[in-house]
């Protein structure tokens, strides 16, 4: 009997539509029952990696591969996805693509249905990784009602109702809140008492500490270091951000309990935007309730709280998306309307593809202006790293640079408030830094709010936390 | 589409019920078939009011209470006023008529299908029916993909309220393309994730998929197939003119 699980044998992979290799010569066994993470800075093959262990390559995502690989004993060039279906199971990043039904006891199933298992066997597997799991409460709901979270506990089950040997994670965990995490970290620790092999590839590490038995640093496409877990998670945050990994460190970024707007940096500001009496309600349920709120203009403030507070209820009423609310607020001494609030705020989202529409990227930060603001424009494409790729189309940048196009356009149309929606999810060491030091330089008229779970971000640009829980800031 | 709130959905029906009513209205709303006999004409109004009768069931109040009263008031506008009507007026209201007493109740139980059957009814229905997996599963994937898109759609308007790109603005020429360039880009992202998704958990294996979702005619459908039914015989039985 074979004692690997997994064996990459100089393997090489080129995707087809790149003409950079993502993948140069690597050389990768995992043993069975072995728990195994992938870090590295964007862009390393990680998630190639990833992607060949569940046979995505060479078979969905197509390219120049050399090399041999075998998973579980089998041949992966002679092997099809579907047919690995029941020996490897994977979980995404996103949740929003990787469920197929909209009931959540149906996507449990959904795997063991398309392997034939008979219906009597299939439901006893339910019930196993329902009460493994404890999600009993998430069964027969409906997909679009759950958390990210609550989706990703779903995920989990419908790949250990299948049973498999090996696990493969990527980025599992970039869209979630540290309440979340820790559930998820708990899922894992099952599967790997129960002996399963686990792979994940993550940017956000701490959650992991205590469960990988190896951790493989991968640079370019190779496997630059390896260590063992113990002795990874003792290493130095310097020494991690040096390799452009994120820290290892799990930090608590909300004060226990406490809600509320708290100073943690410096901030040279005097006056402020106010709310009062500020509440939002969805039919009967109110959302969000603030008796008075006095945000400092030219601020970097983090909004903080669990999935499902009301943070979004806020940033969405301040950029005046709902304008159903009931208070006032004050900008400059005026009181605004809904649409004035629109007019001077502005929200970059989570998935940025969706708020960039023009041909050029000049054209798009052009959008809301005249047209003699064009110099203006280069001026403004210059400071963000983006004149030179002024004739591109935006769809053609980074995902880095999507964002930095979002946040010039807002800039040129005048915009006094910025919400940023998870700027930093699945964003490396180094991106989240570029990020953090382009929050923080925004200038003194901007008022910037990020909703996000990542301290490091916060500890980086942030000069307020702003804590919402139960809808009470 | 397909994106059945199971949490609350009132009256379960067999998916192929309701193909079943689909294709009758279709026959007899739509298709005018039968309308010189008395019995069948009655029989139509009455299959044409169940869309209405199943939304009210699935909770779904607003929708059926407007199609509900537009139906209402066009067929008694149609039985009162049209032997009256001469002229523009006649093309006028015959052309409503047109559009909301025999296209309506199509279009109505098509949404009411689509938004009461969840993907795996679906595709055990089609089992049933012995349509082969290589039909039921692309569309399927279709189907499943529908809901996304709108979500994206919903996403990238809100992004173009913030930006003040609206109809009558400075770019409302353009109002159009702005729009489906990020859809297409973000739906491609989405589905070829979603494809991934379910072919690592074996969707379009060769062996015979099993499916664990109950599904069989009840009480109710036999009500509803009877209805539907019995529109068929009465027309057969004017037909050989043993009604008129």
């Amino acid at each position: 009997m074979n004692e690997f699980a997994a064996e990459l044998h100089d393997v090489s992979f080129r995707y087809g539509n790149s003409d950079e290799g993502a993948l140069h010569h690597l050389n990768l066994q995992i043993r069975k029952g072995e728990c195994v993470l992938l870090c590295g800075a964007s862009g390393c093959g990680k998630t190639t990696v990833t992607r060949m262990l569940n046979g995505l390559i060479p078979h969905y995502y197509e390219g120049a591969l050399e090399g041999e690989i075998s998973v579980l004993g089998r041949n992966l060039r002679e092997t099809a996805v579907e047919d690995l279906a029941g020996a490897v199971g994977s979980v995404f990043q996103n949740p929003r693509s990787q469920f197929f039904c909209v009931d959540t006891t149906a996507e449990i199933a959904f795997g063991c249905e398309n392997m034939g298992l008979p219906v009597k066997e299939i439901q006893k597997r339910i019930r196993k990784a329902v009460t493994d799991m404890h999600i009993e409460k998430l069964q027969n709901r409906s997909i679009f009602n759950l958390s990210g979270g609550e989706k990703q506990k779903i995920a989990c089950a419908g790949v250990s109702a299948m049973q498999p040997d090996l696990i493969v994670l990527d980025e599992p965990v970039s869209n979630l809140d540290l309440d979340a995490i820790d559930e998820l970290r708990d899922i894992i620790a099952a599967w790997k008492a129960n002996g399963k092999t686990i792979v994940t590839a993550e940017h956000r590490l701490g959650w992991l500490n205590g469960l990988c038995d190896r951790v493989l640093l991968m640079e370019d496409g190779r496997i630059a270091k390896e260590y063992t877990g113990t002795a990874f998670f003792s290493l130095p945050d310097a020494q991690l951000n040096a390799m452009g990994i994120r820290s290892v460190m799990q930090k608590k970024i909300a004060p226990e309990k406490k809600t509320g707007l708290f100073q943690i940096a410096e901030c040279s500001s005097t006056d402020v935007i106010e709310l009062d009496n500020f509440i939002y309600s969805y039919g009967k349920e109110t959302a969000l309730h603030s008796d008075r709120l006095e945000i400092p203009k030219g601020a970097v403030i983090a909004v903080v709280g669990h999935n499902g507070a009301g943070k979004s209820t806020l940033t969405k009423c301040l950029c005046g998306l709902q304008k159903k609310f009931r208070g006032t607020v004050i900008m400059d001494g005026k009181r605004l309307k809904p649409k004035d609030m629109r007019r001077c705020s502005y929200m970059v989202m989570q998935d940025v593809n969706h708020q960039l529409f023009a041909e050029t990227v000049l054209e798009e930060v052009m959008l809301g202006a005249d047209d003699s603001a064009e110099n203006q424009a280069l001026a403004l494409l210059e400071k963000m790293q983006l004149l030179a790729y002024k004739d591109r189309h935006p769809m053609a940048l980074s995902g880095g640079q999507k964002q930095r196009a979002a946040i010039a356009s807002a800039l040129l149309a005048g915009k006094k408030l910025l919400v940023f929606d998870e700027p930093t999810s699945g964003l490396d060491f180094r991106s989240m830094e570029c990020t953090a030091e382009l929050l923080r330089t925004l200038g003194r008229d901007m008022t910037v709010l990020i909703v996000t779970h990542d301290p490091e971000l916060i500890e980086r640009c942030c000069t307020h936390i702003l804590h919402i829980e139960n809808g009470r800031i | 589409m397909f994106t059945a709130d199971i949490e609350n959905r009132g009256l379960v029906l067999d998916p192929r019920t309701k193909l079943a009513v689909m294709l009758t209205l279709v026959v007899f709303a739509l298709g005018g078939t039968g309308s010189g006999i008395i019995a069948v004409r009655i029989g139509t109004v009455v299959i044409s009011i169940l869309p209405t009768v199943l939304l009210l069931t699935a909770k779904q109040w607003k929708k059926a209470f407007l199609s509900g009263l537009i139906y209402a008031g066009i067929k008694t506008a149609e039985i009162l006023l049209i032997p009256t009507l001469t002229g523009a007026a006649l093309s006028v209201l015959g052309l409503c008529c047109m559009i909301f007493v025999r296209l309506m109740p199509s279009l109505i139980m098509g949404a009411y299908m689509l938004s009461s059957t969840t993907v795996s009814e679906f595709i055990a229905a089609m089992h049933r029916m012995h349509i082969p997996q290589q039909i039921t599963i692309p569309l399927s994937v279709m189907f499943r993909f529908f809901p996304t898109v709108l979500e994206e759609f919903a996403a990238i308007n809100t992004a173009m309220k913030m930006r003040d790109i609206r109809i009558g603005g400075k770019h409302a020429g353009r109002f159009i393309e702005y729009r489906l360039v990020p859809l297409m880009v973000c739906s491609v992202n989405i589905g070829s994730e979603l494809s991934a998704a379910a072919l690592t958990r074996g969707l379009g294996v060769s062996v015979k998929r099993t499916n664990i979702c109950k599904i069989g005619f009840r009480l109710q459908d036999t009500a509803v197939l009877f209805l539907a039914g019995s529109l068929y015989v009465l027309w057969i039985l004017g037909m050989i003119g043993v009604i008129t």
